[in-house]
């Protein structure tokens, strides 16, 4: 019996309630997805049908794209302009955090001062203070200073919640990294600039890729502060669909906005799997 | 000519310098937008306001009419009220992912990527699933009319917009249970299985082990993505505002309310609520860490 419950215990393997539950959550996940997708392409689906009554195909004389598809598709939805800005922003967000993030994060992981502790907690600040305080707040000065509706306005404030991960994403890879490659190039006498281009940067890319492609994640996922800044100006991907569902409801060519949506975290979530550093999370609080 | 003591000082200065001149940019970053907002946006619900012609700084009254109104303690629990029953279903649903992880199974690396999903899309894109899933003409609705349960729409329970907030919870939990999930898998590749193998082998039972060395083991990491999430839904806006019952609103959205007000004075209300929602995120949370520090130092860990 002992001797069971301890094999159990060093099991490796799922228990049967740990498939299950995987199964479960699988379902809670993606299951969602199934209804938008569909609703995407009907044509007619009303209450109480598992399935739509009328699918796209069947009126394809009407419309030669699915008709939700063809209106997203469309200037009118303003579905490109939302995209080219979110994007736009995004990468103007990314380079700027990843210059002023890069010789912070350097520091913080190799040196030790005093005041550090407090540092660092400074710099997690803005993922435990409410967006909503900062998004509103800032709104009012960016009002008086003209930036309110402007893109400089919103790449500013982006800068707020993205500076904490590209911090800890960044400190993980210098800690990664250690000195050893560099004091040795010094030693065998390269300059400091060589031994920036030669033997740090090419070690640093991969977390760096990384590091920026998880920036640019979190930039083209912020609403509220674009929403507040944007002074409903300068529409992204968030604020659009925002704008097409606050009433409540959700049409074919909202199903089909919001899928357009969710291609840019697919897309990324392809290519960041393999880089990100699960570490960069799994740190504490001033600890 | 200087001793090498002098030398050693100024090489040592210089190198602080240096450091502190990397440490600039994004210190100078925050703490302008950052302090800049919190500062102003005290100001301004003390009464401060010249650009509207408002000067009565220090002036509490824009706070006594907010906490003086019956809706502010509402709005309060409401917004309390969603925050806490999200944060602790996904905290429970996620821990129990991030264990599963850590097992070996076939299909192991395609969940690695499925679980991520929701971390990587907008909340507005959770907030269209949960009203096509979860509508009274949602897909739950008519799996409920397919069996047969109910034969109209509006027989269907009200879930979305009344202010038990389902809705809302079930879009912070579908997008946070990951998050939690991945601080906490990666808290676990860390600490790695020994501990756990030697109390299997010193007779500990399951019940035993998760409680008494896995759990204390993730608990720097169950604290700090609890404490993020907290936040987040303390001050999320877009959920409670199309998912919400409507009056009374959580406060974010009623911050945002007084401040689209036509009567411009409504703003600095809209202030004193901006400020309110601060001082209450961080008092509750301050008190959460200097709680859990000092249970690390009852344990004896720091």
């Amino acid at each position: 019996m002992a001797r069971r419950q301890m094999k159990s215990a060093l099991n490796t393997r799922l228990s049967s309630f740990q498939k299950i539950y995987l199964l479960l959550i699988a379902g809670f996940i993606l299951g969602p997805f199934i209804p938008l997708i569909i609703q995407s392409f009907a044509f007619r689906w009303a209450w109480p049908d598992m399935l739509p009554s009328t699918w796209w195909l069947e009126q394809r004389d009407r419309s030669i794209l699915p008709l939700a598809w063809d209106y997203v598709l469309s200037p009118y939805s303003r579905v490109w302009e939302a995209t080219l800005n979110t994007v736009f922003i995004g990468t103007v967000v990314t380079a700027i955090c990843l210059a002023i993030c890069l010789p912070a994060a350097r520091v913080l992981a190799r040196e030790k001062f005093k005041g550090k502790a407090a540092f660092e907690f400074f710099l997690s600040m803005p993922l435990i203070v409410p967006e909503a305080a900062i998004g509103i707040s800032l709104l009012m000065i960016f009002i008086k200073l003209g930036l309110a509706g402007s893109y400089l306005g919103i790449i500013i404030v982006h800068l707020i919640p993205t500076i904490p991960y590209m911090i800890r994403m960044l400190t993980a890879v210098y800690q990664g990294l250690g000195r050893d490659f560099e004091e040795q190039a010094m030693i065998l006498g390269a300059s400091k600039w060589q031994v920036m281009r030669l033997v740090t940067l090419p070690m640093l890319l991969p977390g760096v890729v990384a590091g920026a492609l998880f920036t640019f994640l979190v930039s083209t996922n912020i609403f509220l502060l674009t929403f507040f800044m944007g002074q409903g100006q300068i529409i992204t991907l968030p604020t659009l669909l925002f704008s097409k569902i606050a009433g409540g409801t959700l049409d074919a060519s909202a199903a089909g906005i919001t899928l357009v949506v969710t291609i840019p975290g697919i897309i990324l979530l392809l290519i960041t799997e393999r880089f990100i550093k699960e570490e960069a999370f799994g740190k504490g609080f001033g600890n | 000519m200087p001793s090498p003591r002098t030398t050693e000082l100024a090489r040592h200065r210089k190198e602080r310098m240096w450091m502190w001149v990397q440490l600039s940019p994004v210190l100078a970053v925050l703490t302008v937008l950052f302090g800049g907002a919190l500062v102003l946006a005290v100001m301004q619900s003390l009464g401060f306001a010249p650009w509207f012609g408002v000067n009565t700084f220090p002036d509490f009254s824009y706070f006594g009419a907010l906490w003086g109104d019956w809706s502010f303690w509402q709005s309060l629990g409401l917004t309390l009220y969603y925050a806490t029953v999200s944060t602790v279903i996904a905290l429970i649903l996620g821990t129990l992912l991030a264990l599963a992880l850590v097992r070996t199974f076939p299909s192991k690396k395609l969940y690695k990527y499925l679980y991520k999903l929701p971390l990587m899309i907008p909340y507005t894109v959770g907030i269209a699933l949960a009203v096509i899933m979860l509508g009274n003409g949602g897909m739950i609705s008519r799996i409920f009319a397919f069996v047969g349960l109910i034969g109209d729409p509006s027989e269907f329970p009200q879930i979305l917009k009344t202010h038990y907030g389902w809705g809302i919870i079930a879009v912070y939990v579908w997008k946070q249970t990951p998050f939690v999930t991945l601080t906490l898998y990666a808290v676990l590749l860390g600490v790695g299985r020994e501990t756990e193998e030697a109390a299997a082998i010193l007779g500990a039972n399951k019940r035993q082990i998760f409680f008494q060395v896995t759990l204390p083991q993730i608990l720097p990491g169950i604290v700090s993505s609890t404490l993020i999430i907290f936040a987040f839904n303390i001050g999320a806006f877009e959920a409670p505002f199309i998912l919400g019952g409507g009056f009374p609103d959580t406060l974010p959205v009623v911050a945002w309310r007084y401040f689209n007000d036509a009567d411009y004075t409504l703003q600095l209300q809209g202030m004193a609520t901006v400020v309110s929602i601060a001082l209450i995120a961080s008092g509750i949370l301050y008190s959460y860490l200097a709680f859990y520090r000092r249970y690390e130092r009852r344990i004896g860990r720091n």
